[in-house]
């Protein structure tokens, strides 16, 4: 992993240890309603501050704390237009499938590649630790999949390429 | 098509293959050579009706009754379909046969118009004549935005790939994204693209002997040959797609707190259930059943001895209902 990536994916691992820290929180306006405090954005004293990691211009990530909820909203780079189609179709892809996933929001947040939103009940089911590691992970296999689907593609294209001249000769 | 009642058994097919050049159709007549061809395709199915009918450069009478029965049918009406691909193609060969590489003066003349030819219904390409090379330009068009990138790829690649020392005695090949001068005249919707413009350069070498049929089958089908890869290349991305979510979905199911308990805790089989493909629903209702059962069968009998499981678990003291994926077994009673 390159120093930079990795310095990088260090940061946004410390900030979600210190920012996940989720409890049941049921909602002050309407009662009997348990709602993800930092999607509804009602009450300010149950919001933390958003931090926004920047490792380039191109790739960002904020992580928007509360207290039973927070959303994790994803910026990944691309550098030209086939990057962009992949990442686009593929992100895409996995938020159209956001039941498998649960933690997984099926709208990214406007300016976002893809966002996660995690709730206190899902840190009841699931290890905080194995979580975060999972995020983390998921960063790491988008940027290797979009890599490998582009080198893949143009792979394909120079062998169709080949074949279809080789028939001239 | 045409057909009658009178005459129900024989049906009338007309087409005409137009080569244009600035607008003014071509009607090339059809060589003998290829009338032998098409007659050829089913004796005693197809006969060449003289003369064609009006606007169409060939008519042809079939004998539906003639027609072979079961598979033969399928390949003899495949053919019969392809006629007009056969036409094109072999106007196609004429025509870069007559071409004359060595002689530079008819390039300099009016001779190296443009002619514009259709084989797919709204996919024209051209092909004129250039000193000692013709060349073919292919208009690209497509639907998608990621068709686009996709082909815009392909096209890099083609012309890298072109360009080696090892395919030199393949036709070369170059993208543009504006329409070459010759074809300054031409229509514009043929003009207007979204993918730029491939041209193949065609020299003498490429129509020599049996090179010119496979010459004029790549030129015909580039076309169908790009959205082929494009249609590839998209159903092995879908493909990668699917096969990495899966990865993912099962990496986050190991962050669940409560794991899958074995079923047999003996040590001799062990039961993993895979959350995954499972739905949750059906899972915990099969889970929770079997749970009961064995709490039920195990409080029935307070003298345990080893050995004797089986004969103890094959009697059954209360039915409860078995939940199976099974389409077949359906023996179940909607409660109110």
């Amino acid at each position: 992993m390159a120093n930079p990536l990795r310095l990088y994916l260090a940061c946004i691992k410390n900030t979600l240890e210190a920012a996940m820290c989720l409890q049941n929180f049921p909602c002050q306006e309407v009662e009997r309603h348990n709602k993800p405090e930092v999607e509804l954005k009602t009450s300010p004293e149950l919001l933390l501050n958003p931090v926004l990691i920047c490792r380039n211009e191109a790739e960002k990530c904020l992580i928007e704390s509360s207290i039973n909820s927070l959303r994790i909203s994803l910026k990944v780079k691309q550098a030209d237009e086939l990057e962009n189609i992949l990442t686009k179709k593929f992100l895409r892809f996995l938020s159209m499938r956001a039941e498998a996933f649960q933690v997984l929001r099926r709208k990214p947040v406007q300016g976002y590649d893809i966002s996660f939103l995690i709730t206190n009940y899902h840190c009841e089911e699931m290890q905080k630790q194995k979580l975060i590691d999972f995020i983390i992970q998921f960063m790491e296999d988008i940027e290797k999949e979009i890599s490998e689907l582009k080198i893949s593609v143009n792979t394909r294209g120079r062998l169709v390429a080949t074949e279809f001249l080789k028939q001239f000769m | 098509m045409q057909c009658s009642v009178l005459d129900s058994n024989f049906v009338y097919v007309s087409t005409s293959t137009l080569l244009e050049t600035q607008g003014t159709e071509m009607l090339k007549d059809i060589s003998s050579h290829t009338y032998e061809v098409i007659k050829n395709i089913a004796v005693g199915v197809i006969d060449i009706v003289h003369p064609p009918r009006l606007g169409f450069q060939l008519t042809l009478k079939l004998h539906l009754d003639n027609i072979p029965r079961g598979k033969e049918a399928i390949k003899t009406i495949n053919k019969i379909s392809e006629i007009q691909a056969l036409i094109l193609s072999n106007q196609l060969k004429e025509m870069l046969k007559r071409f004359n590489f060595q002689d530079d003066s008819q390039a300099m003349n009016n001779n190296n118009r443009p002619i514009r030819i259709v084989y797919h219904p709204s996919e024209p390409f051209y092909v004129f004549r250039q000193p000692e090379k013709i060349t073919a330009v292919f208009p690209m068009n497509f639907k998608d935005n990621s068709d686009v990138v996709i082909a815009m790829s392909f096209f890099q690649e083609l012309v890298e790939v072109g360009s080696q020392k090892e395919m030199e005695k393949a036709p070369q090949c170059s993208w543009s994204p504006v329409p070459p001068f010759q074809l300054r005249g031409e229509p514009v919707q043929d003009l207007t693209t979204n993918a730029g413009f491939v041209s193949f350069d065609i020299t003498s070498r490429h129509v020599q002997g049996k090179r010119l049929d496979k010459t004029v089958w790549n030129l015909l089908n580039f076309y169908a040959y790009v959205k082929y890869h494009i249609k590839c290349s998209r159903g092995y991305i879908q493909r990668r797609m699917r096969k990495r979510m899966d990865s993912l979905v099962k990496q986050l199911n190991n962050t669940r707190l409560v794991e899958e308990a074995p079923q047999k805790e003996d040590g001799r089989c062990k039961y993993v259930k895979e959350l995954v493909k499972v739905p949750k629903g059906k899972s915990m209702m099969q889970q929770r059943c079997k749970d009961m059962t064995r709490r039920v069968r195990i409080s029935k009998f307070r003298i345990k001895i080893n050995g004797c499981a089986r004969f103890r678990f094959n009697q059954r003291w209360i039915y409860l209902p078995r939940f199976s994926s099974k389409s077949s077994n359906k023996s179940y009673t909607k409660m109110d």
